[in-house]
């Protein structure tokens, strides 16, 4: 049987390199660069790297044990809470950088 | 008797507020906003009364009368506000889809309002008045974001439309899985895994796919040059590029909701409460990351429409 905090843990992991793509991207034309290279646009390869992670950690901590243990993935308190903590801490990360660009001009 | 009496007196100040602020659909929206939540709250009491969720409260049947009474004055008072808008404008009152709801809305309104009050003997009339319960919020949410869009924008993009009534849906569907797992019981778990199905369904085809294709075939060549060359360009250079960057979190918390709920057992969601109480902070979570989408969505909308007009 699949542990259901799994799920939430590998969100957390997702949202969180996705954030960190997010923020490094407006900071580096280099990455951006890449970005676009992969797809054609900067979103559409962000997008298809947030479903790609997903989907890879999910199929990971579902099919080791060990990982599942030393990540306390079954713990569903713990793995809510980061979830919103990193969701919320990339969602203010994201409007800074994007507040501090205007400002900058 | 004196709910009625209550009804009719906040239906009044409804109208006068609409008497003074006749030129402001802002104002025609926040009534609608409280109609929608009252009616959520109006569902909720009525799924109490059934016991499809387990009630709180000692009276839930003199609640859910006492909020359908106010729930009817203010979906009147939406409506008597949006015709008052309509004729300062000289259009016909229900050329439109929004305004066609509206009527949809006000029948349904008084379908379930006025034989709860005046029937003594329900039982042949519950029925109607349960399915008509749980559509009205689902009309509203549609109407609501229908009329925004029509506030916000002077024409209609029929793809922008379905992706903001998209959102407002999933908004709908993470409010019934944590009403279902604030009032869990058994035949709960099934509900709140069908809930949290639509909500993953509509975040990623209605608001990811069809609000990415907008993005990237249209609001970049034809909106973006308008907004950065208008008024308020800080609405694309910090809420729109956060938007559609942030937005990209909402599919992945939505499916991994739903995954959450799916591989859950009734044992765990009725006995063990840690488990009710981290799907309901998520889905709260994921409910106000759509309501914050909606807002900035709106914002950049006006921007857009502010600078193609000039």
């Amino acid at each position: 049987m699949r542990e259901p905090a799994t799920f939430l843990a590998s969100a957390a992991f997702t949202i969180f390199t996705t954030g960190c793509t997010i923020i490094a991207h407006e900071l580096s034309a280099d990455l951006r660069g890449l970005l676009v290279a992969v797809t054609g646009h900067h979103w559409l390869s962000v997008s298809a790297l947030a479903a790609a992670l997903f989907v890879t950690s999910s199929l990971l901590l579902a099919g080791s044990e060990s990982i599942r243990r030393t990540l306390k993935a079954e713990d569903i308190a713990l793995w809510s809470r980061v979830l919103m903590a990193v969701t919320m801490f990339m969602t203010l990360g994201c409007l800074m950088v994007y507040t501090i660009h205007y400002i900058s001009g | 008797m004196p709910d009625i009496i209550a009804g009719l007196a906040l239906l009044l100040v409804i109208s006068g507020i609409a008497a003074i602020y006749h030129q402001s659909w802002t104002v025609h929206a926040t009534v609608a906003v409280i109609a929608l939540a009252l009616a959520i709250y109006a569902s909720a009491t009525g799924a109490m009364l059934k016991g499809r969720i387990k009630g709180s409260s000692t009276d839930v049947f003199w609640l859910h009368r006492r909020i359908g009474v106010s729930l009817g004055a203010f979906v009147l008072g939406s409506i008597i506000y949006g015709i008052w808008i309509r004729l300062q404008h000289a259009d016909p009152i229900l050329s439109s889809v929004h305004g066609r709801l509206g009527l949809i809305i006000l029948i349904g309104m008084v379908l379930q309002i006025v034989p709860s009050l005046v029937k003594k003997d329900r039982a042949g009339y519950r029925g109607l008045h349960m399915v008509l319960g749980y559509l009205l919020p689902a009309i509203l949410v549609i109407d609501s974001a229908w009329g925004l869009h029509i506030g916000v924008m002077s024409e209609t993009k029929y793809l922008v439309l379905a992706h903001s009534i998209s959102g407002g849906l999933a908004a709908l569907a993470f409010v019934w899985i944590i009403l279902e797992t604030m009032y869990p019981t058994e035949m709960g778990l099934g509900r709140a895994r069908i809930a949290s199905f639509a909500a993953s369904l509509l975040v990623i085809a209605g608001c990811w796919i069809a609000g990415g294709y907008n993005y990237l075939t249209d609001y970049g060549s034809n909106v973006k040059p308008a907004i950065l060359a208008g008024g308020y360009p800080w609405a694309h250079q910090i809420l729109m590029e956060a938007k559609e960057h942030v937005f990209i979190f909402l599919p992945i918390i939505a499916l991994s909701l739903s995954l959450t709920i799916y591989y859950l057992d009734d044992d765990r969601f009725a006995g063990d409460r840690r488990y009710r109480r981290a799907i309901a902070e998520i889905a709260c979570m994921a409910l106000l990351l759509v309501l914050l989408m909606f807002l900035m969505g709106a914002i950049v909308s006006k921007a857009g429409n502010t600078g193609l007009e000039a």
